[in-house]
């Protein structure tokens, strides 16, 4: 008997990520290390972004302080590696999960009884908090930021990242498509008391995904902090990078599993391509917000629905030819044994 | 067996007393009807019994636990489902989907092939893949009903299920209540239409400004002169 699930084929979806990641294991021999880097950049994107969809996409509750976890596990990171404590580089990203997702765990049971604009401002409070105290306490480097070993190796930065963002997507595809608690975060989503009224626990639930959602990010800070091999508070806590990330995810498609990969590959990949034609400009912002305008008006739903809506122009195409062969005059039977000599 | 018992049960609104000592007990397998004028408390009452809202004062006791002071999600589990007067769907999920959730504490494992069973019975076949915001009023209702079906609780309080819904959808839903107080499901349903209740209900409670003015068998709340009065305006003489 199989059990409720959504997010359509599981073999279908998990084996075209498989591929993807597959194929993107050949980037560094077939390409140059710039595009490497732009590869490493959308990974790093996309994984950050699924982790606010998360939350707000499926959870429905809109996190302006997302950033917070991002430098959490980048501080988490470059903390461990400093040569008072010479953490190995691969211990230091379970601590910064199990930090980031305490601090969203401890925020979160009094936050997520807040709703709408208060939930969002709450989050934003959290993200300029954790940067103050980054900012005045000593073990952070303050303002002046900490440096991290170098390793100048850009294809492990590529594979870690790459890999870390694809287990981070087969694990939210699997929780929040196929499994129980994707339902129940839907649900309270949608309706928190009609949620509650099927016996779902929304508090719990609601924690739980906030806890998910800060783990993500966490990993890819502590990932990022290794690669950049220098943060400080402008840097890995500036928020920017939660502005950066609700664009990506509104341009993706929110609530949609893979929207948010779509859109960072996409925002990402203009805004590089602005650098390069224009260099550090603001054309950029502009740029950016013309998409979200149009976005919001043209394609609510994100770029994950221009596949939808094209099978409903295959559709409409299919109707107009069968239409217009019910109208194109047709010989019968009896005309043809006639016009045969 | 007394299944669920309410004594002196209480709420306020600022000045205003919503539910005011509210004390009535249901059977097992029995259909209680709940009818007044709007604003009488019959929703208020329902929130309260679910854990929705929390009582000023009173007891609420299911199968002899008292469940007063539960979270409503713990009630749920303890089998008491509900519908709401304004259906509360979940409205970005397909219809098939909004089944389902109604097993996700309970039935999982069986969940599709149950909610398939109900899509049918409630002849939701059709939209089973559409988005509950779609639905018309109606089918909203039968959605749920579905819930309820879905989830099987040992009591289902049900906020006006009928309002809206097409005559023979209606009497479809009618026979799944009967069906599932036959297996034993103990019903209270608010309904405004007196010729379901009559129809279906063993017992009503008539509520008015928020307490019981009369309770019985439709016959004998018809001729309450309480009732007259808080329907009709007419006093008795």
């Amino acid at each position: 008997m199989s059990k409720p699930a959504s997010g359509g084929n599981p073999y279908l979806n998990l084996g075209a990520l498989a591929v993807v990641v597959v194929a993107l294991c050949f980037l560094p021999m077939l390409t140059s290390p710039y595009y490497v880097r732009i590869a490493t950049g959308i990974a790093l994107w996309a994984g950050i972004a699924l982790s606010w969809n998360v939350i707000c996409g499926y959870a429905g509750y809109i996190s302006f302080g997302h950033v917070a976890f991002f430098g959490i596990g980048s501080y988490a990171t470059a903390i461990l590696m400093q040569p008072d404590y010479d953490w190995n580089f691969w211990a230091t990203l379970p601590v910064a999960a199990v930090a980031a997702g305490a601090v969203a765990a401890l925020v979160g049971w009094p936050a997520l009884r807040l709703k709408g604009a208060y939930f969002a401002i709450a989050t934003w409070a959290l993200a300029e908090a954790v940067r103050e105290l980054a900012t005045v306490v000593d073990v952070t480097g303050g303002s002046g930021g900490l440096k991290t070993p170098i390793r100048l190796d850009d294809n492990f930065f590529f594979y870690v990242m790459l890999v870390t963002t694809a287990i981070a997507y087969a694990i939210c595809y699997l929780l929040l498509e196929r499994s129980r608690f994707g339902f129940q975060v839907k649900a309270l989503r949608d309706n928190e008391v009609a949620a509650r009224a099927q016996g779902i626990n929304t508090n719990l639930v609601k924690i739980e995904a906030f806890v998910l959602s800060a783990v993500i990010p966490a990993v890819l800070g502590g990932i990022n902090a290794y690669w950049i091999t220098f943060i400080n508070p402008n840097s890995v806590l500036n928020t920017i990078i939660t502005d950066q990330i609700v664009v990506m995810v509104l341009v993706g498609g929110l609530g949609h599993i893979w929207g948010p990969a779509l859109g960072a590959a996409a925002m990402f990949l203009m805004q590089e391509q602005l650098r390069v034609s224009y260099g550090e400009t603001t054309a950029y912002i502009i740029v950016v917000g013309a998409i979200v305008m149009a976005v919001v008006l043209f394609l609510p739903d994100g770029l994950v629905s221009l596949a939808r809506r094209a099978r409903r122009m295959r559709l409409v195409r299919q109707l107009l030819g069968r239409a217009r062969n019910d109208v194109t005059p047709t010989r019968t039977e009896k005309q043809t044994e006639e016009a045969t000599p | 067996m007394t299944v669920l018992a309410v004594e002196n049960v209480a709420r306020a609104f600022g000045g205003i007393r919503a539910v005011d000592g509210v004390t009535f007990d249901v059977e097992k397998a029995e259909i209680v009807g709940i009818i007044g004028p709007n604003g009488s408390g019959k929703s208020t009452l329902f929130n309260l019994l679910t854990g929705t809202l929390k009582p000023d004062a009173g007891t609420i006791t299911l199968f002899d636990k008292d469940i007063t002071k539960l979270p409503s999600y713990k009630i749920a589990r303890a089998g008491l489902g509900r519908t709401f007067q304004i259906p509360a769907l979940f409205v970005n999920m397909t219809v098939r989907e909004n089944l389902w959730t109604a097993a996700v504490q309970f039935d999982w494992n069986n969940a599709t092939a149950r909610a398939d069973a109900v899509l049918e019975q409630l002849e939701l076949t059709r939209v089973a893949d559409d988005l509950a915001s779609t639905l018309s009023g109606g089918q909203q209702r039968l959605l749920e009903m579905g819930r309820i079906l879905m989830q099987e609780p040992k009591v289902a309080l049900l906020d006006e299920v009928a309002a809206g819904v097409h005559p023979r959808l209606r009497q479809i839903m009618l026979d799944a209540i009967r069906t599932l107080r036959e297996a034993g499901t103990t019903f209270l349903i608010i309904e405004h239409d007196m010729e379901l209740a009559q129809d279906i209900c063993d017992r009503i409670i008539v509520m008015d400004a928020g307490k019981i003015v009369a309770q019985g068998s439709f016959e004998e709340i018809s001729h309450d002169p309480h009732v007259m009065e808080a329907y009709l305006g007419v006093t008795a003489e």
